[in-house]
Parts: structure tokens; sequence; C-alpha cells
């Protein structure tokens, strides 16, 4: 049996969504003690399309995060992030049906730009008789009835709520891009902490949106992350800064940015461009600045100013609707602000997705 | 009117306070026993919300399946593209084993998926919601920290478990994550309900129809509470019965008003003469004694509004007893009395009061402002009246022939009700001449038998004998009732032994540990049955399994025997049917045996089928049961595990080889099942079990018996008291022809021995009478059991008896006030 | 043997009522013998009744004592004054007092039934036959007039051949004919009988039967006159 006693610094302050799921019982420090431990990411990982896209249970903890900002015909829009958790409790894997050797967790949310509205659910399982889990036979992500299912290399998105019934065909004009250095994103120095990391950058969304008794067609982008990694972060994180960029131009770009709890930014905080072709080129902290640049609303800046000079790039980042926190309804998950932004400056405009976790009050179990 | 009222009503009341607070007291009782038996059959019914509900709150929809639902069923219900809320359960029970005062109380055992509804639930382990293996979480009702230990059985295991965490909650439940306790319960891959919240974009109705389509077969989808419908239904014929018996405490009652009533009218004939010479219109006069009965409604329903509130408490334990031994598990809820039931109190009080009064008031109406008559002549006119009371009697008791030939009702027997009535009336017609009749028959012989004193007694309740009959009626009434339900139980218990005999064939009878209940079947290790069977003692085991199902709207029991096991002796005896070619075709066709409850709850016989979630099955031969209320499906063993292959079986019958000493067999069984917690009985003592419980169903009644009793001799003093006060000149009289003291008294106890007397053989004609309606109506309508009738004399003597004494000890207090009065002022002539 | 079969010592009584103190008889002493035939005459409350009951051993003097052939009747207890009475007097009322759901043999034999005698029916009978009523004996009272009842009541005061008859206004509920024929029994009683009559009264005709007249007031005797009895 597996002790399950969490350690210390996984009950103190840190707050980021992505470091959710180490606060479920079972940490890497607790699993590590166990032999055989969670595999670690480290240089040299060879993907390969598309069992890399499903699921790599010998690591601790995946995540497969899709947002993206959609319009009705009418040009009425909307973002939207539909995320799956995997996270992994015992590295050895059990057959039981009911065991939690794996527990999944999901965030759905819905920013109706227009009504100013944002809606946000959670959901938490473990795979169970068919509860939740990654079928890489079947190409399929699911916690309950929300989903991803590949189809001829197509990813549909479908997603069910109280108040919203969301579909939608994600098509990638370019190829996953593969974020870091010999296949592994640094986060803090040392070995294993850091992730294996893809993106579908521009993923061409369009679809169907059942809300309030309406049926809305939408067209629009997506951004789609996989990360793979066991306990990349250090100690000294306090939160980080994410945000996705799809420009006009048809070039994206991708920049994070993690704080530590002394103030100052980790060195490591990272970044990618990607050009029209699908080329992508990795920034680093001295090639880039992502700097907050005006307005808060509730501690959370909602304005910011990201440049790469190397590239040419200076743009603004504001957001059309200030309230994006998904708000924790539960003692064990933080909140956290995600949500739909729109930029402008050079290379032109465009939209994309903001992360800011850690902002809010910290966790205290 | 109002000082009418004072006048003729209030002051006389006050001035006889004994006899006042005696009527409304009898008036209180029977509103208390009414009150109490609605409140703690309420609570008893109540509590079929099971403990899981008020965890969760109310769903719209609950899936459920004979033996489980496949586990994969709740996976497919989750990734169902509509926006569900789901709860999966799987629910059992756990008796608590370790040393303490709650030792031995079974509690809801409930496996939740903790993972999926830990964060909603507030049910926490000290690290997160992440279940740990082996541990439970406990409700605070428990009075266990985290990390304490619990001891339980479940199914027939003891163990061990750890309290990884208390949730709020009241009262005492245990839960524990789906996986383990599918293990606990002995249920791989099943789970026993899964709830559903749907949105409200359609209807519940229609989401339920749509749900049950995507369900594969056995797999029902009902609206939730339709299970606690169920149960309530099941109980309906057993609370109205109930209900009905405790009504009898108000007849009695009623009987009691009206005799108080006429005694005031009687006594102020002269006096409402004289008020309706001054003025007084009949109206008034009725007004005004309707109004004395209403007093005694108003305070006898505020007295029984609280002795029933007091009274429920004590019956909510022996009808939570019954029910659970003969229908569903329950747990008492609390009592709830509310304005509703205040309101059911003083109406009941009220209006039975008044009812009762209408006919001495009406007669008070009717005296002739000129009339200043003397005792004697209502008394006169009872006399006169017998003729027509005799036909009337013979009317209503044909009247109450033809009731009781009448089908069941909408399920149930109001014509065996209507008849008792009918019966009760006819015995209240017939008693007057019957106590004319027999006085004057026996009044030289009671002078022979009983003194100068008895003759006297028996004159004088001839004298005044539309009073004596009343007072003769209520005590019979409520004899009747005892001894109809005396011979009723005492009928059942006699044909439960026999069947008993007959069924329970094998030498040792093996179930888990633990309180039985009629809906739950813990079961034990396949594999302890197979050690068993195996063992040089034992010549043949019979693996019984059952299933709480429900059938057509109603709770029932599927289960499956070794068809040939128990051909070896006994075994199921037919209410219709070849016994042999039933048992030798059981086993191979699509067939199945009902009980005699089952088949008349749903109107099956043989010949007729059964559809079951997994098919139609022939009904082979009804069988006669008396186990529970419940009915059963039996089909063979292998049959059943065709069906639901859940090997473990709930009961094991043992026969022993010949010449293998039984004690010593039981031995080897216990031996055989160590470790496991099973209870092993030999045959006899699994017998006197059963009549344990057999009696304890009966409490009830028999508490409510006593009632009926008790408010009749309380009628009987108080009734006594008012014949003294009105005789005192008379009895003044003998003390000057040379009376003594004693003698007084002895003659005011024959009055009361006489009246028990009178009421114990017109109650007994009355009850026997009233046990054919009991036995062959009204149990066959309502249970479907069929009785056969024997007579309890022993019980019967005994009761007797002693209600015969109480009523003499109830005219203790008369004959002393009777000997304290002063014979010089008593007769002195104005 | 003594000639007085009722003597009166000094005798009072006093009770409470309505609160205040009443004097019944103050001191009062008489001697009665037997075979006499004793009027006492007086107005109401003048302590006749109270006179008759302690006669009657039914109520205890307040002072001075009560001697019923020869017992002094304070010395008894319940049982005693039963059996005194029970074996030595009868009492006749005013209104009767017949039980009226028992028959005319059945009120007559009621003194010897409750004292336990034997032959009870037939020394009713004799009774009955003694007051002339011989074939009433299955009559209910109220099936007779009301000078018939009162001679039930005497033949009931008789059965059980007492040596004291105390009659208290036995002939106030009756008509004159009627009252004359009860006096003439009375007298019939003691002259062939030898037993002893008390008698309240407060209608000079009746003291023609009698041979002495103690005349009360206030709870005492205001005059004894004796007389040749007709």
């Amino acid at each position: 049996m597996i002790e399950r006693i969490p350690s210390r610094q996984t009950r103190s302050r840190q707050v980021s969504r992505r470091q959710l799921l180490a606060l479920l019982p079972v940490t890497a420090a607790g699993a590590e003690v166990k032999a055989p431990a969670w595999r670690k990411a480290l240089p040299g990982y060879r993907y390969q399309f598309p069992r890399d896209h499903f699921s790599h249970p010998e690591f601790q903890t995946e995540w497969w995060y899709y947002t993206g900002n959609v319009t009705t015909p009418q040009g009425r829009p909307f973002g939207f992030e539909l995320t799956f958790f995997r996270q992994g409790i015992d590295p050895v894997p059990s057959q039981a049906v009911w065991s939690v050797d794996q527990v999944y967790l999901a965030h759905l949310a819905l920013s109706d730009i227009e009504r100013q509205r944002f809606y946000h659910y959670e959901r938490l399982n473990r795979s169970g008789p068919g509860l939740a889990g990654i079928d890489p036979e079947r190409q399929r992500i699911w916690n309950g009835n929300w989903q991803i299912q590949w189809h001829n290399g197509d990813q549909h998105l479908a997603a069910v709520a109280p108040e919203f019934n969301l579909k939608l065909a994600l098509h990638s004009d370019k190829p996953p891009v593969i974020h870091g250095k010999d296949g592994i994103s640094q986060k803090s120095p040392g070995e294993g902490r850091a992730s294996h990391y893809v993106s579908f950058t521009r993923l061409l969304a369009s679809g169907e949106l059942e809300l309030a008794g309406q049926k809305l067609k939408l067209a629009g982008t997506a951004w789609m992350d996989h990360e793979i990694f066991t306990n990349h972060l250090g100690d000294q994180l306090s939160g980080w800064d994410w945000l996705s960029l799809q420009l006009a131009n048809g070039t994206e770009l991708m920049v994070y940015r993690l704080r530590r709890k002394d103030g100052s930014i980790e060195p490591l905080s990272h970044g990618t461009f990607i050009d029209t072709s699908g080329r992508a080129r990795g920034l680093t902290l001295e090639e880039f600045s992502f700097t907050p640049s005006g307005r808060t609303w509730n501690r959370y800046p909602l304005e910011w100013r990201v440049k790469v000079p190397s590239l040419g790039i200076d743009l603004e980042v504001s957001t059309p609707m200030e309230n994006q926190q998904l708000v924790s309804t539960n003692r064990f998950s933080p909140s956290y602000w995600e949500g739909a932004v729109r930029v402008k400056g050079q290379p032109g405009t465009g939209v994309g997705y903001l992360e800011m976790t850690g902002y809010d009050t910290p966790l205290n179990i | 009117m109002l000082r009418l009222f004072a006048r003729l009503i209030l002051r006389p009341m006050k001035s006889e306070p004994v006899r006042a607070l005696l009527t409304a007291f009898a008036v209180a009782l029977g509103v208390a026993v009414v009150l109490a038996i609605d409140l703690a059959g309420e609570a008893a019914a109540g509590s079929f919300r099971s403990s899981v509900e008020t965890l969760t709150g109310d769903a719209d929809l609950e899936v459920t399946a004979v033996g489980g639902i496949p586990e994969a069923v709740y996976g497919q219900l989750a990734t169902l593209p509509f926006a569900f809320r789901l709860k999966a359960r799987l629910e059992d029970y756990a008796t608590l084993s370790g040393a303490g005062p709650d030792k031995g109380s079974v509690l809801p055992l409930i496996g939740i998926d903790v993972v999926a509804d830990a964060l909603e639930l507030g049910i926490t382990n000290e690290a997160g919601p992440v279940p740990d293996k082996d541990s439970v979480w406990v409700s605070e009702g428990l009075g266990l920290k985290p990390g304490a230990n619990i001891e339980l059985q479940i199914q027939d295991r003891p163990g061990t478990y750890r309290v990884g965490g208390v949730f709020k909650q009241k009262g005492q439940i245990i839960v524990a994550d789906i996986g383990l306790a599918q293990r606990l319960v002995r249920r791989p891959g099943r789970l026993d309900r899964i709830l559903v919240w749907v949105p409200p974009v359609r209807s519940v109705d229609e989401w339920q129809q749509q749900l049950q389509q995507e369900m594969p077969a056995g797999v029902t989808v009902a609206l939730q509470g339709a299970r606690t419908q169920e149960n309530r239904r099941m109980l309906e014929a057993f609370r109205w019965n109930l209900r009905v018996l405790s009504y009898i405490a108000l007849v009695v009652g009623a009987f009691l008003i009206y005799n108080t009533i006429s005694v005031s009218v009687v006594r102020r004939r002269s006096e409402i003469g004289i008020l309706r010479a001054l003025g007084a219109t009949r109206g008034a006069i009725l007004a005004a004694f309707l109004g004395e009965a209403a007093v005694f409604g108003v305070v006898g329903g505020a007295v029984g509004l609280l002795l029933g509130r007091v009274m429920a408490e004590g019956a909510v334990q022996l009808l939570g007893a019954t029910v659970e031994s003969l229908y569903v598990s329950s747990r008492p809820a609390a009592i709830e009395i509310n304005a509703v039931s205040a309101l059911l109190a003083f109406t009941i009080g009220i209006s039975i009061s008044v009812l009762s009064a209408w006919s001495p008031a009406r007669e008070a109406a009717g005296v002739p402002p000129t009339e200043a008559m003397a005792r004697g002549r209502s008394d006169y006119l009872a006399r006169v009246h017998q003729g027509r009371d005799l036909l009337l009697a013979a009317g209503l008791a044909a009247l109450a022939f033809f009731a009781s030939q009448q089908p069941p009702f909408a399920g149930k027997p109001f014509g065996g009700y209507a008849a008792a009535l009918l019966l009760i009336g006819a015995g209240a017609m017939a008693i007057p001449a019957m106590v004319d009749g027999i006085n004057r028959v026996s009044s030289r012989l009671l002078l022979r038998l009983g003194g100068i004193e008895a003759m006297l007694a028996s004159r004088s309740l001839s004298a005044s004998l539309r009073r004596t009959s009343v007072l003769v009626g209520a005590l019979a009434t409520a004899i009747a009732m005892m001894v109809s339900v005396g011979i009723m139980v005492g009928s059942f218990r006699q044909t439960v032994l026999i069947w008993m005999d007959n069924q329970l064939k094998a030498d040792i009878y093996l179930r888990p540990a633990g309180t039985a209940s009629a809906d739950r079947f813990p079961t034990f290790d396949a594999a302890l049955a197979d050690r068993i069977a195996v063992l040089p003692e034992v010549r043949a085991v019979d693996r019984f399994r059952a299933y709480p199902i429900s059938y057509n709207g109603l709770p029932a029991t599927l289960a499956g025997g070794e068809t040939q096991v128990i051909e070896l002796g006994g075994g199921a005896q037919f209410v219709s049917g070849d016994r042999a070619s039933i048992m030798q075709r059981l086993p191979t066709c699509q067939c199945v045996i009902i009980s005699e409850p089952f088949a008349n709850k749903h109107r099956l016989s043989t010949g007729d089928s059964v559809t079951l979630p997994f098919g139609r099955f022939e009904i082979l031969g009804v069988y006669y049961d008396y186990a529970n209320e419940r009915g059963y499906i039996i089909m063979d063993r292998r049959m059943l595990l065709k069906y639901l292959p859940d090997p473990a079986p709930s009961n094991l019958a043992v026969w022993v080889k010949p010449g293998v000493d039984l004690d010593q067999a039981k031995l080897a069984v216990e031996r055989a099942a160590q470790g496991s917690s099973v209870a092993v009985f030999a045959n006899r003592s699994l017998r006197v079990e059963a009549i344990k419980i057999f009696d304890r169903t009966f409490a009830i009644t028999y508490a409510l018996e006593a009632v009926a009793i008790i408010v009749a001799v309380m009628g009987i003093a108080g009734a006594l008291l008012a014949l003294v006060i009105d005789r005192k000149r008379e009895l003044g009289l003998l003390r000057f022809l040379g009376a003594t003291t004693s003698q007084v008294r002895k003659l005011i106890l024959c009055e009361a021995g006489l009246l028990g007397l009178l009421a114990n053989v017109a109650g007994f004609l009355l009850g026997l009478a009233l046990s054919l309606i009991l036995v062959f109506v009204i149990n066959k309508q309502s249970f479907g059991w069929t009785i056969q009738f024997h007579w309890p004399v022993a019980v019967l003597t005994g009761a007797l008896s002693l209600v015969y004494a109480a009523t003499i000890v109830a005219g203790l207090y008369p004959a002393r006030i009777a000997t304290r009065l002063n014979p010089i002022e008593v007769v002195h002539e104005e | 043997m003594d000639t007085t079969l009722i003597r009166f010592e000094r005798v009072s009584k006093d009770y409470l009522a309505d609160g205040e103190p009443v004097h019944a008889l103050r001191e009062l002493s008489l001697d009665v013998a037997p075979g006499q035939f004793v009027a006492l005459m007086g107005r109401s409350g003048c302590g006749k009744s109270t006179l008759l009951n302690m006669a009657g051993a039914m109520d205890l003097p307040s002072g001075g004592r009560v001697l019923l052939d020869g017992q002094d009747t304070s010395q008894l207890d319940d049982a005693g004054l039963t059996r005194l009475r029970r074996e030595k007097v009868g009492f006749v009322f005013q209104s009767f007092q017949l039980l009226s759901n028992l028959s005319v043999a059945e009120n007559v034999e009621l003194p010897l039934l409750l004292s336990g005698g034997v032959n009870a029916r037939e020394r009713a009978r004799e009774a009955l036959g003694w007051v002339e009523l011989s074939g009433y004996e299955t009559r209910l009272p109220h099936q007779i007039s009301g000078g018939q009842m009162q001679r039930v009541a005497i033949a009931r005061a008789l059965v059980h051949a007492p040596k004291l008859l105390l009659a208290d206004e036995p002939i106030g509920n009756l008509d004159t004919n009627t009252g004359d024929l009860i006096l003439k029994l009375l007298r019939r009683i003691v002259t062939e009988r030898g037993t002893t009559i008390l008698m309240a009264t407060h209608s000079p005709e009746s003291v023609v039967v009698c041979d002495q007249i103690v005349r009360l007031r206030d709870g005492r005797i205001e005059a004894v006159e004796a007389r040749q009895a007709r």
C-alpha cells in the first residue's frame, strides 16, 4: 500500500492549475520513495505520432488542453476551454475496475463575450467502468461526456454542460510543434524538472453550440497543448502566466513566465514562435518580454505587453471580458484565470488565450 | 344559552369530577391510540427514504436491476451526451460487531464513487478525495475520529476497518468507496442503484422512457421514490389493519360517551322539563347536551394529543420490529407531530363524542315541558323495544354476513371491515335483550349462588337496563376485539407451527449472523457451502439465494433453491397442484413456484406466468408460506444462476446423514464455518427463533387490545359510580333493613362482576364471530395468508379471566363510595 | 327481666348543618316499656326522627346513652349495631321505601336474606298474610296502591319478628281512610304480637291508637301523656 501523506510543499502555497494534480494524495515526493518510480521527462525523447497524442501512464501527470476563439456567422464571439488531466496515483497499474491508480480531472469553460457570461465546470473521475480515460486504440480522450475523438487526423471535441452543448471539429493545417530542446521543455534547473510538451498551434475549429435553447454555428481557431511530465516544477514557484496567440498573419506565438516566490521570474521561462509554414523557433527569456501593462481585476493583470524584438513583435494584449476566472467549488482545486484575449500592434492583430495562476488566495488544506 | 349550558351541564359535571374525568380520559385514550398508531405508522413507513437519499438529496430517476446493475451501465450513462448528474450506489448493511452499547445494531453500508462524489459530499480523508484502501468513512453520529478503528460484520465476514474520515450526517451510516464496497458485500462488478438527475429540457417521464430504452435488458429506470412508494404501498394493508384496530378503542369510548350523556339526561329529566317550561327551546337543550359531549371531546382530544405523542414512541418500536421482520428494513424516522395531527386528534375526539351523544341529546330535547318523570321511564322504553332491537340485530348480522362475502376493494378488505362494524352494531342491539333475559333467568340462581347481594345486583342492573346494556356493549366490544384477535393470532401461530413442521425438514440451518429482515439477504461465501456439503456427516445441502425485487410496483423476493435436495423431505405444501409433479418439473422447465401472499397480491395462480426482467416463467404452483408478506417467486437454483450468476447463498439448509449425532454434525458445520460470521441453527432453535419473531410481530396488537380494555374498564368504573350515586337511597335503606357495610360493598362488586360476566359472554360470542371475519376475510384479503382456525384455549381463558378481574377491580372505588354513604342522610325524607 | 325495652339516658345529639351547630336532642331521657305503642309528637325539626334513628341503632348520641333491650348502642361497632338492628328493630317510613325492582315478597324477605335467615320466603308469606296481602307476593311495588305499599313495608318490618318497630310518619303519605287502616294495623301488631312501636307523627288523629304520647320541643321532652288506647 502506498503512503498517502502529502509532502509539505504540496500542502503549502503552490497554486498553479497545472500543479493541482500534485495536490492529490499521492505525491511525486511520496511515490519517489517507492519503487518503481514514475518516469521523468529527460532529454532525447523521440516523439512518435499519433501514439504520443495519447496517454503516457509511466509519467505521473499528463494533460490535454484545448482553448480557442470562435464566432458565429453573425460575428458573436465565444471563447472555450476544455482540459483533460491525467494524474498517476500509483505507478503500478492495477487491473481492478475501481482502482485509483490514475485519476482524471477535467475542466470545461465557455466565455460568452457578448453577454459577458462565463460558464465553467469541473469533473473528477477514475477510469472505473468506462467513466474516463485515454484510449489510444479508439483514439479517444474522455471524461464522462466530455471528449476528444480523433478521426482521420481531425480532433472532434464534444462537451455537455447543464447550460450548453459544444461540438467542434478541429483541423490542423500545421504539424504538431514540439517545444523546448531535445524533446523536453525545461521548467526548473535539475534533471527531470521538465516536460514533454507538444502543441497544435493553429487548429481550424468549426461546429455548433447549443446555448439557452439556441443552436449557433461556430468557426474560429483553437490551440491544443499536450504536456507530459513527472513533478517538473521546483519548490520555488508561486505561479505562472501563459499566453498563446494566433496572429492574423498566419503565425503563432506562445510565451510563458514562471513566477518565483521571491518575486523574480524563473530564467528558464520560455516561448515558441511558429511561422506560417509551421516551423517553430524557441525563445529564451532573453529573447522576449512578457509583462503586465495596466489594468488588473482581482489581482489578475488583464493587460499585457509582449515583445520579441528579434522578430519585430510588439503586441498589446487585452481581454474583452474581465471575469474568466475558473472559481474552485471545493477545497482541493485552486481558482485560476483562463480566458480569451485580443492583441494588436506589430505585426498586426490576433486572438489568443491567457492563463494566469497563483493570484488567488493561497491554497491551504 | 351559555348560562343554560353552565347550569345544566357544567355544574353537574363539577359535582362529580371523578366520573367526568373518567369519561374524558376514556375519550383521550381512544384518541391517543388512534393518533399514536397514525404517527407511528407514518414514522415507520416514512423511513424507507434511505440514508442514501438524505446523503445526496432527491434525484429524478433511479436505475436498478435484480441482482445488481452491471457496472458498465454506469460508464455508459456517464458518457451519454446529456447533462445528467449521476451517483452510483452500492447499498447494503453492516453490523457493529465490536464491543460497545450499539453492538449488534445494523447500519446502512453505502458504497459510493468517492472520487466522483467526494468533493460534493464533503467526504474526505486527511489528504484528499481519494480513498484509502480498506478504510471507510463514518457519519458523525457514530462518534468516531479519523484514524480510529471500527469493527464491522459485513455479510458473513467480521473485520476491522480504519475510519478514513468523518462526514456530516445525522444517524449512523458507513460509507466506503464502491470498489471496496463491492468486495465487502461480495457483489463484484455490480451496482445497486444509479441516481440520475436530469436536465429540465424534457419532463422526467420522458427522460425515464428515453433512458429505459438505452438500458440493457434487466435494468430498470424508475422515477426516484418509486421504491419508497412501493414500500408504502406494500405496507398499506398492514397500516390499514392497524388503524382499524386502533379505532376499536375509540368505539369503546363512544359507548362510554353515550352512556355518560344518557345518565345526564335521565337524571335531569325534571330539570329539563322545568327549563323547557321556562322557555328553553328544544334546540337549546340539544345543543347543551351536545355541548357536554363536545367538552369531553375537547378535553379528550387535548389530552389524547399529548398521550398519543407519548404512546407513539412505544408504538414505533413495536411497529418497526414488525415492519422489519415482515416487510422491509426500516429505520424509524422521527415522530412528527404537527397541526394536522393536532387537528386530527380534536376532530376525532369531538366528532366521536358529539356523534355518540346525539341520540341521548335528542331524547333530552324531546322532554316535554310538563315532564318531571322519575327514572325508569327510558329504561322501560329499552325493555319495550327489545323485540324491535333483536330484529334489527338479526338484520345487521345478516348484512355483516353479506359484507363478509365481498371481494377486496382496491386491495383492502372493506367488506371485512364493514362486516366487523355491522357485527359490533348487531351485538349492541342484541345486548339489552341478552342482559334482560339472562338476569331474569338467573336472578333466583344468583340468590342461591351469590346471596342476596348478587340477586339485588342483578335486579338493579336489570332495572337500569339501558345503562347496563351500553356498558356491557362497551366492554363486550373491547373483549370481542381481544377474543377475535386472540383467536386470529392463535390460529395464525398454530398454522405457522404446523407449516414449520412441514417446511423446515433440514437438520441444520446456516445464514450470515445478525438481525434478520424481510428484504435483507446477506450472503456468505459459496466455498463455505461447498465445504459443508462434503463433510462426512452431511447428506445434502440446499443452497438458497434470495434477491429483493420489485414486481408490478410492489416489493417481492426472488429466490432459488435446490429442488432435488428439498425433495429429501417435507418442503413446500401447495395450495393447489400436485406436489410431486411440480417438484419434478421445476428444475428443468422455465418455471417458478410462488408463495400464497404473492399469488394473492398479484392475482396469480397455477398456469399463469410471471414476467421477470430476464424472462417469462410459468407458475407451476402456489405454495403456503408464512415467512413474510413480501411474497416469494422461487425457481430452481440452476435456473436462477443462469440469469444471476452469483453463487453465494444467503441461506443453507443441511441434511445430516442418518445415524449421525446431530450435535456432532452441528459442531462439524460450525468448525467448517470458522472465520466467517454465520449463525448456525439446529432445526429446533430455528423454529424457536421463528416463533419469537412471530410473537414480536403481534406485540402491537396486544398493546392495542390492552388500551381498549382499559378504556372499557374505566367506563365500568365511571358507570358504577353513577349507579351508586343514583341509587344511594336504596343503598341507605338496605342499611336500615339490616345490611352491613360489607354487604353493600359486595352488592356493588356483584354488579361489577355481573357486568363483567355479561360482557365476557357477549364479548366472547361477538369475538368468535369477529375472529371468523378476521381470519377468513380481512387477513386473507389483506395479506393473503390461509390460516387454519384454532382455539388458543389457554390464552383466551387467561385473557378473559384477567378482564373479569379488572372489571371487579373497577367496582372497588364505587363500592367504597357506596359504603361511605350515610344512610340517615340518603334516606332522609323531604 | 328488665321492664324497659328502650332507654334514653340524658341523650344529646349535636351536629353541624351548613356550618351551624344544631342541637337535635338536649339531654333527653325516656324509658319505653315492652309492648307499648308510643307516639312522638312535635313540630318539624323537634328531634322526632333523630330520636327514632337512635332508637333503631342507626345513629349514636353525642352525649348520654341509648340502651336497646339492655344494650348500650355506643358500645357497639358497626357490625354489632347491624346485628342489633337485624334482631330487634324494624323500620317503617313515610314514603314506604320499597325497592321498586323487587316483588312484594322479595321486598318483605329482604331483611331475612340480608341477615342470612332461613325459610325467608315462607316467613315473608306469613308476614304478608298478617298484613292481609296474601296473593300479592309477585306484584311489583308500582302495581299496588299506597296503602298496600305501606302494608308491605310493615310486613317487611315485621318479618324478622323484631321487638321494636320504628315508624316515621307512617301515614303521612296516605289519605285519611287508608291511614286509619294502617294505624289499626299497627295497633294490632302491638296488641297481638306484643311488639313495641315508636311512631313519629304530627297528626293528632293518629294518637288514638297509642298508649303514650311523648311531646318533643327543641330536642327536649315537653310532656309525656299516658292514654287508654282504643
